[in-house]
């Protein structure tokens, strides 16, 4: 068993890995950028090291640096969250080498599965269904053109060696190409190292259906079904549940099997996602793995019962899988909202600074994975996700009715945030239907149409602005008792933290 | 007495009297009498005709941020000077002839040069932030007249980019 773990991301992620470890009794040592050392995961870990300036490429996409410090930590694992170093094959080769277990795949599974283009022709001749692209990298911008000219517009640019939306853009016209594809490029650079991308042909009004495997060092593997995340702006989820609503029990087992055809045709183990694109007449097209612990992992966790990360974790310490496939049972329903650092009155430009309040969902089904507390710092340099809203309930109608309740018990002040956009998603007529597709968030909340506040609480936070003027001299003393309370450990910690360490 | 705040750069007018222990609001619309009291340093809790609403409320120096029932809004005092409305008209047609960082980030390339012509809605620069691009486009036709920045800055909200001149 694994007795100390490096966990080389930050976010609400790290924070995740981070209390996974505590319940397991496993040492955790945080990395973090000079721009994070007030953040929560350093807060949270046992240990805590500094690995370079703010820009990523300077601190969490620096291998060297990171293995270095897990072998000074003397930690024998390295869980790279998602996002990163997460996908990167030579990392995990590094890390082979130097005797440290990377928790993800093994650095063969990953090279192949995280090389979309070579992965694409292996499930090809796997007999898999794949959506019609490029073969191959181009070597110039000529062959991009004359290949994208092949395929029929619109195309759809996607970044070799990443997901997560990064890199990736719809190409309608041809003149818009090479612009496209040079932002393609540089935005794959900076978020993965690499600026490698590919064209393929782009469906329109498709729904992402992705499965969850597991796969131990003994050749096990299982899925535990499907997650539906067609809701995404900017080909970035915000939205995740499960069951899919697009899926019956006959094609939810056809897609099951070849989700498990996928895992095992890659050589893969450990935690991995194999996603897919179901188009209107429900065929479906694999679209690649993502080889690392989804964002929207928490959904599977709600209902199947499972802890991913705890999996993760036996499968790299070399444990079997604790079950069958005919053991895992889907139960009730899950919906998770990212919560994104974002303006979504402005466009949805990113919003750093400082939370000066955070007031987090809960009650009953309600699930808070945070990065955040009050008082702290968002910084302009990484992804703007702060943190997920999870729920589970019996069905879809109550799961979405939790959701909103959840999305409304929810507060944070000093940035903004996509709260209310979310709330206005899930209360959709069409959402409620089930009727969720990629292009869901272009066809219902286009212009703006998150800017509608009612008169009513505008009129409220007047009567709120004018008493906080008025008492000028009871506003002196609760700004003092705000200044105190934003960094009183008790409101930043959190309760866990009460009764000590082992 | 009277207030006046910009919310999201709109401006509101509200009257408060404080009578005892509760206040008398005039909102334009109508005057009725309300129950207004810090709950804690971030909850404002107001009572009006027996309905309890729960403001959530922080203040960051000039700003207010206030939430109710998830919206959010960003409460101001208007700047020094009375006139404000007016002044904001004039302010806005130079703010359309100067190009600002739409949010803190980092500048990865200017597209124009000084003197350069350029058409609405060309990209005249690209600025990062939290790994996403965004294009910062013309807002009219016209010329380029100076640049304040370059490739690899980092720059803050509002920070002046470039600045243009309307076609004669």
């Amino acid at each position: 068993m694994l007795k100390k773990i490096l966990i080389a991301n930050r976010g609400e992620i790290a924070v995740r890995i981070i209390k996974a470890c505590q319940e397991m009794g496993i040492r955790s040592v945080a990395v973090y950028s000079e721009a994070d050392r007030e953040s929560l995961h350093v807060q949270l870990a046992d240990e805590a090291v500094c690995i370079g300036p703010a820009p990523a490429i300077e601190s969490y996409l620096d291998m060297d640096r990171i293995i270095k410090t897990a072998r000074n930590a003397g930690a024998d694992a390295i869980h790279p969250g998602y996002g990163f170093l997460a996908e990167n094959a030579e990392f995990a080769r590094r890390c082979e080498k130097e005797k440290i277990v990377f928790i993800g795949p093994n650095s063969k599974a990953l090279a192949l599965v995280g090389d979309k283009v070579r992965s694409r022709q292996t499930m090809e001749k796997a007999g898999v269904p794949i959506i019609p692209g490029m073969k191959g990298i181009a070597k110039d911008f000529a062959e991009y053109e004359s290949e994208a000219k092949k395929i029929g517009y619109p195309v759809m640019i996607k970044a070799s060696a990443g997901g997560g939306g990064k890199g990736m853009r719809v190409v309608h016209d041809p003149k818009e190409l090479k612009s496209s594809l040079e932002a393609g490029m540089r935005e794959a650079m900076s978020a993965f190292g690499e600026e490698s991308v590919y064209l393929e042909k782009f469906i329109e009004e498709p729904r992402h259906v992705e499965f969850q495997a597991l796969a131990d060092n003994h050749g096990n593997i299982v899925h535990l079904f499907e997650r539906e995340c067609s809701i995404q702006r900017r080909h970035q989820k915000i939205v995740e549940e499960t069951p899919s609503q697009a899926l019956n029990p006959e094609l939810r087992a056809r897609m099951g099997k070849t989700a498990k055809k996928v895992i095992q045709v890659s050589g893969y183990n450990n935690a991995g996602t194999v996603e897919f694109l179901l188009d209107k007449d429900k065929n479906f097209y694999f679209l690649e793995v993502n080889a690392r612990l989804q964002v929207e992992h928490p959904v599977t966790e709600m209902t199947t019962g499972t802890d991913l990360v705890h999996q993760q974790i036996l499968i790299a310490s070399g444990e079997k899988l604790p079950f069958k496939q005919e053991e895992i049972l889907q139960r009730g329903h899950s919906i998770e909202c990212r919560i994104y650092a974002e303006d979504p009155d402005q466009d949805f430009l990113p919003s750093s600074g400082k939370v000066l309040f955070l007031k987090e969902p809960a009650g009953p089904g309600v699930r808070h994975d945070s990065g955040i507390y009050s008082g702290c710092d968002v910084p302009i340099y990484y992804d703007p996700i702060l943190a997920k809203v999870i729920v589970w309930a019996e069905n879809r109608e109550m799961a979405c009715l939790r959701m909103i309740n959840a999305l409304d018990d929810y507060v944070v002040l000093g940035i903004k945030t996509t709260i209310h956009f979310l709330k206005e998603v899930i209360s959709h007529p069409q959402f409620k239907a089930g009727k969720t597709t990629t292009s869901f968030i272009k066809m219902y909340f286009d212009e703006g149409e998150g800017k509608k506040k009612t008169d009513e609480n505008l009129k409220l936070a007047l009567i709120a602005s004018a008493f906080d003027s008025l008492g000028k001299t009871h506003v002196r003393r609760s700004a003092e008792a705000t200044e105190k309370e934003v960094f009183s450990p008790w409101l930043t910690l959190g309760k866990w933290r009460l009764g000590g360490r082992k | 007495m009277e207030f006046e705040f910009l919310v999201d750069n709109t401006l509101h007018k509200i009257c408060l009297e404080k009578k005892e222990n509760i206040f008398i609001v005039s909102d334009g619309e109508k005057t009725y009498e309300a129950d207004i009291r810090f709950i804690s340093p971030n909850i404002i809790s107001i009572l009006i005709e027996g309905r309890s609403y729960r403001v959530y409320f922080a203040r960051d120096r000039e700003k207010r941020f206030l939430s109710l029932e998830g919206q959010q809004f960003t409460v101001q005092e208007p700047l020094e000077g009375g006139e404000g409305l007016q002044k904001d008209e004039v302010r806005s047609r130079e703010d359309e002839l100067m190009v600002k960082a739409p949010m803190p980030g980092k500048v990865i390339k200017i597209d124009v040069s000084e003197k350069e012509e350029v058409r609405k809605n060309q990209t005249l620069a690209v600025v990062e932030a939290m790994k996403m691009e965004n294009e910062i486009k013309s807002t009219i036709d016209g010329y380029v007249k100076k640049i304040f920045v370059s490739a690899g800055d980092l720059v803050d909200s509002e920070k002046p980019l470039i600045e243009l001149e309307i076609k004669e």
